[in-house]
């Protein structure tokens, strides 16, 4: 059984962020996600869990449609971001990606430097002087908690960093753009517990000012860092409901089995 | 105990000792080649042979025409090559990546790869030389860089195919359009191996002489109009050591020797900036 002692009362104003309607999604002729309808509240942390292959990744990249870097991967149905639908054809990618962050599975420090690793996505938008650029470089890897592992070593290259902090730092690339939403993508999967704790403790912190979607495999770590969770499988939305509601008193059968560890 | 194991051990002695004798025939001619440059061509090494004009039969000289030659068809070649294989190369990495014509252009350019330089000599012949009406060192460099383009196309496609995809999409994550995804994160991860293609080009058309004889010709003299005959290291090797004469033999030995050894140098140089890459 999951333990539940960290599941924090979260508060959200109960407004949705993202709005999920009837959403497919195929991987050429083969379909991934099947009507897949969902809310998640804005500043808030929503898990999607599931066994392998049953869609959460597909459903987390949807939301800033990164699949689109990649042919015959297409979505139909409807995305809503702050009530706009970002699946439409008129929606410039580049801009919803500065409104939708996303940190992956494997950490992807850029090669270049701390710095500019940080500096990169900001200079993509805006011109900042050297005083406010460094500013910002400071706000966001003091937002990512790394501030003080890497302070006195900014020009070292961004690839000397350990995993976890290179998932810092990917964290801090994220949050310093200014996104409104951050998709977490398996975001401790390849980090060891410590660094796993840590990357949850920046969760809990990031989800007063963030609408936050974090993929997991990991039962307890969603248990820990989400609000509400959805667990999917084989293409489908089985149940969404309070992060509590999933873990203790599920409605359908099938999460019963999941979370209890039956299969999966 | 079953006899398996003792057969199984005497066969991979076997396979070893072949292996090795291999590997030591390969070496052998190799060093024997080397050795042979080395005996006859540092016996020529000598300040004249960097500060003088090649020689008319029977007098004493250098090779500074030749080197310089050499140098500038080379440095105009990768000029012109270079961009245009790392363009394609970034095509078929990166923008072309699923695309049909990507296919067509790296089965065509496989062919390129491997196809007879003096194929490409004569290609720009009839391209250049003869509505020019005449030799000249531009006709050499278009030769020389009809060579490394194909080379520079196939390392930075390969190269950039090595950058994983999590980087590109990290960089697309955060609003970076495609270029800059491509320019800031795909070539700096790729860069040593880039480069390392651009060398290795450099490499293979420092010792092409087919190509050069039917475009930039010789020169007896010192020349600096690219748009006249221009003296080079591998065609005046090639015509040096044919000849009958003492001092142009000895002065072929000598060229080939420092060919050789800036091709092992740039090798080594592509070997250690590949070898540095990490992530």
């Amino acid at each position: 059984m999951v333990s539940l002692e960290k599941i924090a009362p979260q508060q959200t104003n109960g407004r949705a962020k993202i709005e999920i309607k009837n959403l497919n999604f195929y991987y050429g002729e083969s379909k991934a996600l099947k009507n897949i309808s969902l809310q998640l509240p804005e500043r808030s942390v929503t898990a999607f869990i599931g066994p392998s292959g049953c869609g959460k990744s597909t459903l987390l990249r949807v939301l800033n449609r990164i699949y689109e870097l990649y042919p015959k991967q297409r979505a139909e149905g409807e995305v809503l971001v702050d009530g706009q639908n970002i699946l439409d054809r008129s929606q410039d990618l580049n801009l919803l990606r500065t409104k939708v962050g996303m940190v992956f599975q494997k950490p992807t420090p850029f090669p270049m430097s701390i710095y500019d690793n940080i500096a990169f996505g900001i200079k993509l938008y805006e011109n900042l002087n050297k005083t406010d650029m460094d500013e910002r470089v400071e706000a966001a890897l003091r937002r990512a908690a790394l501030w003080n592992e890497v302070k006195d070593k900014l020009s070292a290259s961004g690839l000397s960093l350990s995993g976890g902090q290179q998932q810092r730092l990917c964290i801090a690339r994220t949050v310093a753009v200014k996104p409104e939403i951050i998709l977490l993508d398996e975001p401790a999967s390849a980090l060891d517990p410590l660094s796993t704790a840590k990357i949850e403790e920046l969760i809990d912190e990031l989800r007063a000012d963030y609408t936050i979607v974090i993929v997991t495999h990991n039962m307890q770590q969603a248990a820990r860092v989400s609000r509400q969770t959805a667990f999917m499988y084989l293409g489908e939305l089985v149940e969404f409901d309070e992060t509590a509601k999933i873990f203790t008193s599920p409605q359908e059968k099938r999460t019963q089995d999941y979370v209890t560890g039956r299969f999966g | 105990m079953s006899t398996i194991y003792p057969r199984r051990k005497a066969l991979n002695g076997i396979m070893m000792t072949l292996c090795v004798v291999a590997a030591a025939i390969g070496l052998a001619w190799l060093g024997l080649i080397l050795g042979a440059l080395l005996y006859n061509g540092v016996a020529g090494l000598n300040i004249a042979v960097f500060t003088e004009m090649t020689p008319p039969p029977g007098q004493a000289g250098g090779l500074l025409n030749a080197l310089a030659g050499s140098l500038v068809i080379t440095v105009i070649a990768v000029i012109l090559g270079t961009p245009v294989g790392i363009l394609a190369g970034t095509y078929m990495a990166e923008y072309g990546r699923f695309s049909k014509l990507t296919t067509v252009v790296r089965f065509i350019n496989d062919i390129l790869l491997s196809a007879p330089s003096i194929i490409v000599g004569l290609f720009i012949y009839e391209l250049v030389v003869r509505p020019m009406g005449h030799f000249s060192a531009y006709a050499g460099a278009f030769a020389l860089a009809v060579l490394v383009i194909p080379v520079v196309v196939r390392t930075t496609e390969d190269m950039l195919n090595l950058v994983p995809n999590a980087l590109r999409e990290a960089g697309s994550a955060i609003g970076a359009p495609r270029w800059i995804v491509i320019r800031s994160v795909a070539y700096r991860a790729a860069m040593s191996g880039i480069v390392t293609g651009v060398l290795l080009a450099v490499a293979r058309i420092s010792g092409e002489t087919a190509p050069l004889l039917f475009t930039a010709l010789n020169n007896q003299f010192w020349s600096s109009n690219l748009n006249a005959p221009m003296a080079s290291l591998p065609v005046t090797i090639f015509q040096f050591a044919l000849s009958p004469y003492k001092e142009w033999q000895q002065l072929a030995w000598t060229g080939a020797l420092i060919i050789t050894l800036t091709v092992l140098g740039l090798s080594i140089i592509a070997r250690s900036l590949t070898g540095r890459r990490e992530g």
